[in-house]
C-alpha cells in the first residue's frame, strides 16, 4: 500500500517561494472565481432555489455588476457554471464567454457526489461536460466543487472517484484545492503517479463565508474581515510571488455595499505592478508546461508502517 | 424510609460540593514567587500543534478536509520554521508520533533550526484501554526519539501523568488554570508535572479554522488577521506588564497560511521592540521551574 494512501494526496513539501514563476516575470498570479450556484443543500440546485429573489439577482444584475467590475479592472475571471445554470441561461453564459472569461464545469447541479456509485457519478459527470460543450461550444477544461454556505464543511464535497474520473474525463485541472496556495498535483493513483492539476482553493478569501453567513438574515455581515483577508493575503503572496485566487457570488458580492468593497479591493490589487491575471486553464496549461508532474511532483517512497492498535 | 429534611440535603450537597473544588484544588501547585532569570520579564513560547490531516482522518472528515490539513504539512510548517529562525525564536513543536512517517523532512529542518520536538500522542488520540496508551506512548516516544535525537519532555496530550513521568516527562502544555507556569499532581495527589498553560484565545484555530472539531456554521471562526493580532498584542502587552507568561498555540495547516505568517511576523517583531522578551523552547521553562521552584513535598 502506497504510504500515504487515505492520508495524502500530494507530494511532501510544496514548492518554494523561488521555485515559483510566472509568465512574462511576473510577481504574482491573480485567479478569480466566479461561483454561480445558488444550490442551498447537498441536493443541489432545485427549483425551490430557482424560484428566489437571490437567484434572480444573481443571474441579474448581481452578475451584471460583477462583470461590469471585472471590465472596469480588466480582470478575467474563470466561472464555475452548474450544467443546469449553463442550460437554462445558455445566452448568458456564452455573452461573457465572449468577454474572454473561462466556462468551468460546477457539477450537474452543484450535488453532494461523495456518497455516489462509482457509475452514476460517472454519468452525471458526462452529461454536465455535454451539456457545458453544448452552450459554450467547446467542452470544459476545468471542473470545481465549491462549498455550499450551509455546508458543514467548507472544502467542496468530492467522492474518493471523482480525482480519477476527472481524469478519464479529459478535465485538464480540478479548480479548488486546499493542499495548497499555488497549482499542485492531486495524485489518484502512487504506482502510476497518475494525478489531476488542482488550483488552488480557500474558504477564507470566499465571499460567501462573511455575507450574512451562516444564512439570509442572520446579521452576521462581516465585509471588514473579507476584505481584510483579501487584502493581507493578495499582498502576502505577492510578496512571496505564488497565486493569489478570490472566489465571488454575484448574488452576494453584487449587492450594494458588497459591491463597493470590490470595487475598493480591485483598485487595491490594480495598484500592484506586474500581475498575471491567467483563467484557471490558462494558469493550468502554464502549469502543466512550466512544471511537469514527471520532475515536479517529489513523491517519496513509504516510510509508513502498520503497527497494531493504529489507525492503517 | 425516612426522607432527609431539606436542610439535611442541601448540607450534603454543599458539603460534596466543597470536597470537589478542594480535590481539584489539591491537585495544582502554583509558584505564587515566579521569576524568569535576570533580565527577563516574560517568557513567550510559540507553540505547533503539527497534527496536519491526522486528526481530520481520526474524526472520519471528508477529502478535502484532508487536503486542508495537508497544507500544514507540505506548506505551512516550512514557512513557520523559516518566520522563527529569521527571528531567532525557539519553537515547540507538538508532533503526533506518525506526523514523523509522513513529513520526515520538516520535522529534522526543524530540529537542525533548534527547536523542540514534543508530544502531540500517537495518532492524535489517548486510548482508554492502559496496555495500548502505553503502546501508543512508546511508539511516540521512539519515532520522536528517531527523528530529533532525543526523548520528548513534554507533551500537549491528556496522556495519565503516571505514564508520561515513567517516560521521563517533565512538562505538559494543557488548560488555563493559572497564567503561569505551575505544578499539576494526579488524582492521587502524585506524578507531578510542570503545566504550561494555554488558553484557546491564543488558539489560531479559534479564529480561523472552519468546522473545528465538528462546530456548527453559525459559530464558523472566519476572523481576518488584523482581529486576531489585536487580541494576542492585548494578551501579551497584559502579561508583559506583569512579568507574566504566554503560550501561542498554533497549528501550521491554520498559521501557515501567508496572510497570517505575515501577522505573525508583526507580532513577533514588536514583541522583541520590548526589553526583557524570551522565547525559549517549552522544555526551558519547564527545566527553569523545576530547578528554582521545585514542588515541595511533591512526589
Amino acid at each position: 500500500m502506497p504510504w500515504k494512501d487515505g492520508y495524502t494526496i500530494s507530494d511532501e513539501k510544496s514548492l518554494a517561494d523561488d521555485e515559483v514563476r510566472w509568465p512574462g516575470g511576473a510577481r504574482c498570479c491573480v485567479s478569480i472565481t466566479v461561483d454561480l450556484s445558488i444550490a442551498s443543500g447537498p441536493e443541489g440546485i432545485c427549483a425551490a432555489d430557482l424560484k428566489t429573489p437571490p437567484a434572480l439577482f444573481g443571474m441579474g444584475q448581481g452578475l451584471a455588476a460583477v462583470l461590469g467590475m471585472l471590465r472596469r479592472y480588466e480582470l478575467k475571471a474563470t466561472f464555475a457554471v452548474p450544467a443546469t445554470i449553463a442550460h437554462i441561461n445558455p445566452d448568458k453564459i456564452r455573452a461573457f464567454a465572449a468577454e474572454g472569461h473561462e466556462i468551468a464545469a460546477h457539477g450537474f447541479k452543484h450535488e453532494d457526489v461523495s456518497a455516489l456509485e462509482r457509475a452514476e457519478e460517472s454519468v452525471r459527470i458526462a452529461r454536465a461536460t455535454d451539456i457545458l460543450a453544448e452552450v459554450t461550444g467547446r467542452r470544459p477544461a476545468g471542473w470545481f466543487s465549491l462549498p455550499r454556505q450551509g455546508d458543514p464543511f467548507a472544502g467542496g464535497t468530492i467522492s474518493p472517484n471523482t480525482m480519477q474520473l476527472l481524469i478519464e474525463a479529459g478535465y485538464t485541472y480540478m479548480g479548488n484545492g486546499l493542499a495548497d496556495d499555488i497549482p499542485h498535483y492531486w495524485v489518484t493513483d502512487f504506482a502510476s503517479r497518475q494525478a489531476i492539476l488542482t488550483l488552488p482553493y480557500y474558504y477564507h478569501f470566499d465571499d460567501q463565508f462573511f455575507l450574512m453567513f451562516p444564512r439570509r438574515g442572520t446579521g452576521l455581515e462581516h465585509p471588514d474581515a473579507l476584505f481584510r483577508n483579501w487584502k493581507a493575503e493578495f499582498e502576502a503572496q505577492y510578496r512571496r510571488g505564488r497565486h493569489f485566487n478570490m472566489t465571488l457570488h454575484p448574488q452576494h458580492i453584487g449587492w450594494c455595499n458588497r459591491l463597493q468593497l470590490l470595487d475598493d479591493f480591485l483598485a487595491h490589487l490594480r495598484s500592484f505592478p506586474d500581475l498575471w491575471n491567467p483563467t484557471g486553464e490558462e494558469c493550468a496549461r502554464y502549469w502543466l508546461e512550466t512544471y511537469q508532474a514527471s520532475s515536479y511532483l517529489r513523491l517519496e517512497p513509504s516510510i509508513w508502517q502498520d503497527y497494531p492498535g493504529s489507525l492503517s | 424510609m425516612a426522607r432527609l429534611p431539606v436542610t439535611s440535603l442541601l448540607d450534603r450537597e454543599l458539603e460534596d460540593l466543597r470536597q470537589a473544588a478542594g480535590a481539584y484544588a489539591a491537585r495544582h501547585r502554583f509558584i505564587p514567587d515566579f521569576r524568569y532569570p535576570r533580565d527577563v520579564r516574560i517568557a513567550v513560547n510559540f507553540t505547533l500543534d503539527f497534527d496536519s490531516m491526522l486528526l481530520r482522518r481520526l474524526l472520519n472528515e471528508p477529502p478535502m478536509q484532508l487536503a486542508k490539513g495537508e497544507f500544514g504539512g507540505r506548506v505551512g510548517i516550512w514557512r513557520l520554521i523559516e518566520l522563527f529562525d529569521s527571528h531567532r525564536v525557539t519553537a515547540t513543536i507538538f508532533t503526533p508520533g506518525r506526523a514523523c512517517e509522513l513529513y520526515p523532512q520538516a520535522l529534522r529542518a526543524a530540529v537542525r533550526s533548534g527547536h523542540e520536538i514534543a508530544d502531540h500522542m500517537w495518532e492524535h488520540r489517548v486510548p482508554k484501554e492502559a496496555e495500548l496508551e502505553e503502546d501508543h506512548l512508546s511508539n511516540t516516544v521512539a519515532a520522536l526519539e528517531k527523528i530529533s535525537g532525543r526523548r520528548p519532555a513534554g507533551t500537549r496530550s491528556s496522556h495519565s501523568a503516571a505514564l508520561l513521568r515513567k517516560y521521563g516527562y517533565i512538562y505538559r502544555s494543557e488548560g488555563s488554570a493559572d497564567q503561569r507556569p505551575h505544578y499539576e499532581l494526579d488524582e492521587n495527589g502524585e506524578n507531578y508535572l510542570v503545566n504550561l498553560p494555554f488558553h484557546y484565545v491564543i488558539d489560531d484555530a479559534m479564529f480561523f479554522s472552519f468546522a473545528w472539531l465538528g462546530s456548527e456554521n453559525a459559530a464558523q471562526r472566519i476572523t481576518d488577521p488584523e482581529r486576531a493580532f489585536d487580541i494576542w498584542w492585548a494578551a501579551f502587552r497584559q502579561q508583559y506588564r506583569e512579568g507574566g507568561y504566554l503560550n501561542i498555540c498554533m497549528h501550521p495547516f491554520v498559521s501557515g497560511r501567508a496572510l497570517r505568517v505575515a501577522m505573525l511576523d508583526r507580532l513577533i517583531t514588536g514583541m522583541k521592540s520590548l526589553p526583557g522578551v524570551w522565547f525559549p523552547s517549552c522544555e526551558q521553562i519547564a527545566r527553569w521551574c523545576l530547578g528554582q521552584f521545585p514542588p515541595a513535598g511533591a512526589s
